[in-house]
């Protein structure tokens, strides 16, 4: 009783529907956690790098000198990333037009731009996890269903119904819901924390963007000024 | 900056991932088959053996026995009132005239009570023959497997002293009467002299069994007709109830004897030592039967559907005849619940149950006892 009722046993001996429906639950499984390990490490490691940047960027550097500490062909992530794109977009148009509101209006599309790259590189994958949160129990159900209608076909044929003729079938079908919930509560915890995490950084590259913007503008003004002077 | 531009790969992630799940099915796998399964005590129907001896009603036989030996003390001192000594040459012939005269008479007029008293006392004799046959079983086996399981002997020897404490106390009751005890000490010393030689032994007990037996019905035989017949012929019951009870005290005094004196001598130690060892094998082939029993009262459980609204007293008691490849030959009803559905549905799930196959893996002296036993339906509280 005990070797016909353990779990790996149970596996092997299910319908092929089922088995299917199990294999299809395994693999979104780990699909979801790769996406959960690795939007963790990027999560992480933006996090970080936020924090340094920002302590560079308000260390009272010279806004040139850290425009030329990276190389442009290099891609930069986060707040970096928006910074550069705002300030070479100032440096293009610096040259061709006297307008600071035409200046300004460039620098923040530009800007635009970089922080919905970067809100696309953050939740890359987010969606992912919210299928195989919301998907799997669902799958896992039907396969449920399945060897549930399975045993009772092959109740029909015995002819004398105990519980033990029952029990292995549904034991078996049940194992699918439960893999269905194995692969459905990870994803579902994990993405609403990368969600809300990847919210904030966006939020944080938001208000930098500002900030920046408001350091342009009160350049240009001073410029204005001393061109209207 | 530079350090922090790099991209975060898929390796990494991947390899946990994996690690991860493989981590979860090995430890589904290590865990779940060693976890016991819960003991299914709680079984629905209770179907017991009530022919052959188990383990468990021990107890409850140690009871009826000192129950027996009550009634019989009081039977024999009522007819102890009146008995004389009666004459011992003609009892023997006159005991297996009235044996056949009586058994003819006895079955018509006191059925019910007759057949009470002898349903108890084949059972007592059967019981008592089966013993021996084990006993005798087992002192062959006991060449081949020279070693005695410690355990078990020492159960023996606690299940014997206890038995030895009952016996002291029924000794003592018996002690008071001076026949009794002047016989024993004959007896005690017939005894000695038969232990000294085991071969002896063992074809004199076989002899003394048989004539246990003989005298045994004849004195039923007796005792019956002395409740009908001449005050005489119950004298002589009383006398022959007074000479077999005085044998049997003797016998344990007896034994009592042979223990004393093996504490005493090493010599004698070393035969109580050689007994208890076959005594002990007995007890194997026993416990190879009662492993048998639980398989055929489960299997029978398991098969036995009881009639929906049949009342929850009912009892009823079977009677199984097996092939000794464990195929079911006949199945009756030794006692009637009343309820015929109750009855049909105890055959019924005898006949499915069957055939026993576990018949075959028994001793061949076991199997002959199983050929035919009796079996015990009651519902559980369950339902």
């Amino acid at each position: 009783m005990n070797d016909s009722m353990s779990i790996p046993h149970l596996i092997m001996s299910a319908s092929t529907v089922v088995q299917l429906v199990m294999l299809l639950l395994t693999v979104g499984s780990i699909a979801s956690w790769i996406v959960i390990f690795q939007r963790t490490f990027v999560m992480r490691r933006a996090k970080r790098a936020h924090l340094a940047f920002e302590e560079r960027f308000w260390s009272g550097v010279d806004l040139n000198e850290l425009y030329r500490e990276t190389p442009s062909e290099q891609e930069t992530n986060g707040a970096e990333h928006v910074f550069r794109a705002g300030f070479r977009e100032f440096n293009r148009l610096l040259p061709k037009t006297r307008s600071p509101q035409a200046i300004l209006d460039g620098v923040q599309r530009s800007m635009r731009v970089a922080w919905s790259r970067e809100e696309e590189r953050l939740n890359l994958h987010l969606v992912f996890l919210a299928t195989v949160a919301s998907a799997s129990p669902y799958i896992g159900l039907f396969g449920t269903v399945w060897g549930i209608m399975g045993s009772f076909q092959s109740l029909s044929m015995a002819q004398q119904a105990t519980l033990a003729t029952v029990a292995p079938w549904i034991a078996e079908a049940l194992i699918a819901t439960a893999m269905g919930l194995f692969a459905a509560i990870p994803a579902v915890i994990f993405y609403n924390r990368l969600s809300s995490e990847s919210g904030k950084l966006l939020g944080k590259y938001e208000d930098f963007a500002e900030e920046f913007h408001s350091i342009l503008h009160r350049n240009l003004q001073g410029r204005g000024d001393s061109d209207a002077g | 900056m530079a350090r922090h531009d790099s991209r975060v790969g898929y390796g990494l992630p991947t390899l946990l991932a994996v690690g991860l799940h493989v981590l979860v099915v090995v430890m589904s796998v290590i865990t779940l088959p060693s976890r016991e399964p819960e003991a299914t005590s709680s079984s629905v129907v209770q179907a017991t053996l009530v022919s052959t001896e188990t383990t468990t009603d021990q107890a409850l036989r140690a009871e009826e026995a000192r129950a027996r030996a009550a009634q019989r003390q009081a039977d024999e001192e009522a007819a102890a009132a009146e008995a004389d000594a009666a004459a011992a040459a003609e009892r023997q012939q006159a005991e297996a005239e009235a044996a056949q005269r009586q058994a003819e008479q006895q079955a018509e007029r006191e059925a019910q009570q007759q057949a009470r008293e002898q349903e108890r006392r084949e059972a007592e004799a059967e019981a008592q023959r089966r013993a021996e046959e084990a006993e005798r079983q087992a002192q062959l086996r006991q060449e081949q497997e020279a070693s005695a399981e410690a355990e078990r002997q020492r159960q023996e020897q606690q299940r014997r002293e206890a038995e030895q404490q009952r016996e002291a106390e029924a000794a003592e009751r018996q002690r008071q009467e001076e026949e009794a005890r002047r016989q024993a000490e004959q007896e005690a010393e017939a005894e000695r002299q038969r232990q000294a030689e085991q071969e002896a032994e063992r074809q004199r007990q076989a002899e003394q069994e048989a004539e246990a037996e003989r005298q045994r019905q004849a004195e039923e035989e007796a005792r019956r007709q002395a409740e009908q017949e001449a005050e005489a012929e119950r004298q002589r019951q009383a006398e022959e109830e007074a000479r077999r009870q005085a044998e049997q005290e003797a016998e344990r005094q007896r034994q009592e004897a042979a223990r004393a004196a093996a504490e005493a001598a090493s010599d004698i130690d070393s035969l109580i030592a050689g007994e208890q060892e076959s005594i002990a094998n007995a007890r194997q082939a026993e416990q190879a039967a009662n492993s048998f029993q639980n398989l055929v009262r489960n299997a029978v459980e398991q098969a036995w559907i009881i009639p929906a609204g049949s009342a929850s007293g009912l009892e009823a008691t079977l009677q199984l005849d097996l092939l000794p490849t464990g195929e079911l030959i006949g199945a009756r009803i030794v006692s009637s619940s009343g309820d015929g559905a109750f009855d049909r549905s105890v055959i019924q799930a005898v006949e499915r149950a069957s055939p026993f196959r576990e018949m075959r893996q028994l001793p061949p002296a076991a199997q002959s006892q199983f050929r035919q036993f009796n079996l015990r339906f009651r519902p559980g509280d369950v339902r």
